[in-house]
């Protein structure tokens, strides 16, 4: 399985910014994080000692329409539960997270949106650390479908999540919680339950929990854990701007 | 005169309590939690403020065919909460489609397909549908790809102090409609063959056409030869508009029972193609009237989480891990509970929570099949696992009976 | 592009509904206060059905209504401190919005509100500033907001759109927007002057030979013809007209023989009496709300 393709950073004007490439789905994402901003205006409507979370989605060719709106809220709740709003220079302060859809197919209305919603929130997490927003964890989400046979297919192509009888989409944080589930289609609780296994493996990797309590991430045939790739793609990053510090030492 | 007040301001000391309610409006939190977690000596149920046991709903009720101008209307109150729904049918000739005389050369290859792909279709059906006369392939595309239903939900009523009449769309009302239009397409409520009207050249016989139903589309593909010709003249378009006159918490359950409801009062006049006029026209007679043929009877419940722990956000937070969080869950099941799951919260209680879940599900044969989820979601927090998800699917079970006879009684 | 047409594909076959009360009674109005909890007052609206659509329910033959009755809902959110950005006002800043639901009238409404809806709701903030005691609320706004459920209509179906192009519905409805959001006020605890009630009434010609008289609370879909009509907004017991709109020329009408009266002039009284009938059941509602909140009252602190 080809695993994602991502960069930390690519816009330097923006506070944080990150791009994600899946190749299964086709969703290329460019996100870009703003924080802590005086959100103009508002200052009655914010709340006194927590930050404000605003999302906004740009669609590739259309203009943003009811989908986006609801896409935000989720990507919106979910990240305010995560985002420390209450730390030093963050209270009354807001947090803006741009997601433009560069790439894929374009959405027609009334569609659920579940192919890019993982795409969507794995580059907002990767701006918000881009941007050195804090957060109380980090977190990994995947798109599952499953199809008129019954076989869970991981990160469905447009074609096939069209003819998959229901859709999920599952959000792990890095301590192993349900974060977000997102199903639709028809199913019943057990195969939702298989569902939920194969996510945790393909964001966590099978588990091997050693009795220090560190959780070791084990590549198998869903290939490296999505929660590595995140990992991975900051150490990246780290070692190219810190180089010259690494090489001293 | 002071002596006399003294005794008097004894026997009654001036109380600094506050009622009820100025203490439910300073501290919501604590007032809520007072509620649920009543002292262990006082042997009280775990009760919320507005009354209600955790997993219980509020009183439902629903009223269909009372607006005039509509083909199909209901109005469904979840306790304080009412949604005003009306559906419109109008008609959309195919002449006025663009991409018509395109998609129907297209329709031809989909068939093929179709029959390629049969052992699997047969499969959709028994997870799927109760019926298999729904088999066609392209049902769904028409419904879906020339939006012949379009829901929309307004919140500018004056419905709750927030929402500015006149302003656009807030971004909940948006949300609320998607949500709507994404829960019409999925569970292909609405069969796309109720909306077509249909034309057949008189030399295969005038009146076949006059009492055309779904009998007659079940025998389609054998007389797949007979009906070459017969062609779509126009589609039923249905708009279906919400209201939200009144809300306090849980507008999509009320919403989405409104359009349920609506869309089994509605009724379709009989349309024809008339070959003379070169037009589609319509009969207003009752009689010959259609209603429409839903599919099955997805009913919605929503949840919220209440924490225990208000002051959270205030300190450093240390989350335990999954595994851990289990097993203090575990030790605690005696002790002090320290989270609720609340059934259709109200206004006050959405105000207090942040983790949400909705599940949408369905029973085939008429409640006696087997139960379909048809949608789950939840978004805001860590509470709801499997564990609770199980828990909450059979509470939302239970609660589809209770809104099968309510919508069903009307 | 959708057209209707009757099995006998003549409208002329389908017969106008007929006015069955007399020329000075009104339709019945069901009104009910605060049944919208998270507003500061509510209320809502409805009037009786004619016998003719009340037929057309009970034994539906038709899919085309004959005639339709009004439901509206009202809400107020205020007194509530205006917004940082507003100037500053001495008294109470008053806002009406009037919206119709989409599936309010025979022709589909859009969603942003058009220029009728506009309309309504200048004549419903004339209306109803003069019966507020503004400037007991300095720097504050209250919100009036008004979703019509169902409208009145303009003309009976039946006949040609053209045929007399003035929408009399709206009339009704305002009369109807008057007198809920009077109701909503009170419920909200608002100071009043007096409770203000809308009444409507119309010279009508039933045929071409036949002589104008003068209804109350007419139902356009019920007359041939409507030659003038006028909707008050009225307080009684001050016996003052706070918002008059007149359509229609009425002037030269000649009621009968033993009425002296001016068009107009006759017009302006019908509507004055539509509005006192009205304010009976206004009165009658607002009871009501005060009762529930002495209910509320007796069940918090001792006062």
């Amino acid at each position: 399985m080809v695993g994602p393709t991502t960069s930390l950073t690519p816009l330097s004007r923006a506070d944080g910014s990150a791009s994600y490439q899946c190749p299964a789905t086709g969703a290329n994402i460019l996100g870009s994080v703003n924080a802590p901003i005086e959100l103009p205006g508002r200052r009655d409507a914010l709340k006194p000692e927590d930050a404000t979370v605003e999302v906004f989605i740009k669609p590739g060719t259309a203009p943003g329409g009811v989908g986006e709106r609801y896409v935000e809220g989720i990507i919106k709740s979910m990240l305010g539960r995560l985002v420390l709003g209450r730390e030093k220079s963050y209270a009354r302060r807001g947090i803006v997270v741009t997601l433009a859809i560069v790439g894929g197919e374009s959405k027609p209305r009334g569609d659920s949106y579940l192919t890019v919603l993982p795409a969507l929130l794995q580059t907002s997490l990767l701006a918000l650390l881009s941007a050195s927003v804090p957060l109380s964890m980090t977190f990994s989400a995947t798109v599952l479908g499953v199809n008129t046979l019954g076989e869970i297919i991981r990160e469905p192509a447009p074609t096939d999540a069209a003819a998959a009888t229901s859709l999920h989409v599952l959000a792990f944080s890095s301590k192993g919680h349900l974060l977000l589930n997102e199903s639709r289609g028809s199913f019943d609780f057990d195969t939702w339950e298989r569902i939920r296994q194969r996510a945790l493996t393909i964001c966590h990797g099978t588990l091997s929990g050693s009795p220090d309590g560190d959780v070791a991430m084990v590549e198998d045939v869903d290939g490296q854990p999505l929660e590595g790739v995140v990992r991975e793609t900051v150490e990246d990053k780290y070692h190219q701007d810190y180089a010259w510090k690494i090489d001293a030492a | 005169m002071a002596s006399a007040a003294a005794p008097a301001a004894q026997s009654a000391p001036p109380s600094l309590s506050l009622p009820p309610s100025q203490f439910a409006r300073l501290q919501p939190h604590a007032y809520l939690l007072a509620h649920l977690s009543p002292p262990a000596t006082s042997n009280q149920p775990s009760i919320r403020a507005n009354g209600r046991a955790p997993s219980q709903f509020r009183i439902t009720s629903a009223n269909t065919g009372s607006l005039t101008h509509t083909n199909g209307s209901a109005v469904v109150r979840v306790g304080d909460t009412t949604a005003v729904c009306g559906v419109r049918a109008e008609l959309l000739p195919t002449e006025d489609i663009a991409s018509w005389s395109v998609s129907r050369s297209a329709a031809a290859t989909t068939n093929k397909r179709r029959k390629l792909t049969d052992p699997t279709q047969k499969l959709t059906e028994e997870i799927g549908d109760e019926s298999d006369l729904d088999a066609d392939a392209d049902d769904q595309s028409h419904i879906e790809d020339l939006n012949l239903l379009v829901p929309n939900l307004s919140l500018s009523t004056g419905c709750a102090p927030g929402f500015i009449p006149g302003a656009p769309p807030s971004s909940l009302a948006q949300s609320l409609s998607h949500q709507i239009l994404a829960l019409l397409h999925t569970t292909r409520l609405v069969r796309a063959e109720d909306l077509r009207v249909w034309y057949q050249p008189p030399n295969l016989g005038a009146e076949d056409l006059e009492r055309h139903n779904e009998s007659e589309q079940m025998d389609v593909d054998a007389e797949e030869a007979g009906e070459k010709d017969k062609e779509i003249k126009a589609f039923w378009v249905l708009y279906i508009d919400v209201m939200i006159v009144s809300l306090a918490g849980n507008p999509f359950d009320a919403a989405w029972a409104s359009v349920l409801a609506a869309l089994r009062d509605t009724k379709l006049p009989r349309a024809w193609w008339d070959i003379d006029n070169e037009m589609v026209v319509c009969s207003d007679a009752v009689s010959e009237s259609h209603k429409l043929t839903l599919r099955g009877m997805p009913v919605a419940s929503s949840f919220c989480v209440f924490e225990a722990d208000a002051a959270a956000g205030w300190r450093a937070v240390i989350i335990p891990d999954a595994e851990e969080e289990r097993q203090i869950e575990e030790s605690n099941r005696k002790g002090v509970q320290r989270r609720w799951i609340l059934a259709d919260p109200d206004g006050y209680e959405e105000g207090l929570t942040q983790e949400r879940a909705c599940i949408v599900v369905d029973k085939k044969q008429g409640g006696k099949g087997k139960l379909v989820i048809v949608k789950m979601e939840k978004n805001g927090g860590w509470a709801l696992d499997s564990e609770e998800l199980r828990k909450l699917v059979d509470i939302s079970a239970k609660r589809w009976e209770d809104v099968r006879q309510v919508i069903g009684q009307c | 592009m959708e057209t209707v047409k009757t099995k006998d594909s003549a409208p002329g076959a389908a017969t106008r509904p007929q006015r069955q009360r007399q020329s000075n009674e009104l339709r019945k109005i069901f009104l009910k206060t605060g049944l919208i909890p998270s507003a500061s007052g509510s209320s809502y609206l409805e009037f009786e059905p004619s016998p003719a659509l009340a037929a057309a329910r009970s034994t539906p033959k038709s899919l085309i209504p004959p005639s339709s009755a009004l439901k509206l809902a009202c809400t107020v959110h205020g007194p509530k401190p205006l917004p940082r950005s507003a100037t500053f006002s001495p008294n109470l800043v008053l806002t009406t919005h009037v919206k119709y639901a989409p599936f309010a009238a025979r022709k589909r409404k859009g969603h942003i509100r058009d220029a009728s809806e506009r309309d309504l709701g200048v004549h419903l903030e004339t209306a109803l500033r003069g019966v507020i005691v503004a400037e007991r609320w300095p720097k504050s706004g209250l919100d009036i907001t008004i979703t019509i459920i169902e409208a009145e209509d303009d003309r009976w179906w039946g006949d040609a759109p053209d045929s007399h192009d003035a929408p009399w519905g709206m009339m009704n409805v305002l009369a109807g927007c008057i007198t809920a959001a009077s109701a909503a006020i009170a419920d909200a605890r608002i100071d009043c002057l007096d409770l203000v009630a809308g009444g409507v009434a119309a010279i009508v010609s039933d045929g071409d030979d036949a002589a104008p008289r003068l209804v109350l609370d007419c139902d356009p879909a019920e007359h041939w013809s409507i030659l003038s009509a006028c909707v008050v907004a009225y307080m009684p017991s001050r016996d003052e007209i706070t918002e008059l709109w007149l359509k229609g020329d009425g002037s030269k009408a000649v009621l009968s023989a033993d009425d002296k009266r001016l068009g107009n002039e006759a017009l302006l009284d019908g509507a004055v009496d539509a509005a006192r009938g009205a304010h009976t059941v206004l009165a009658e509602a607002v009871r009501e709300s005060a009762e529930r909140y002495a209910g509320l009252a007796l069940g918090g602190p001792a006062r």
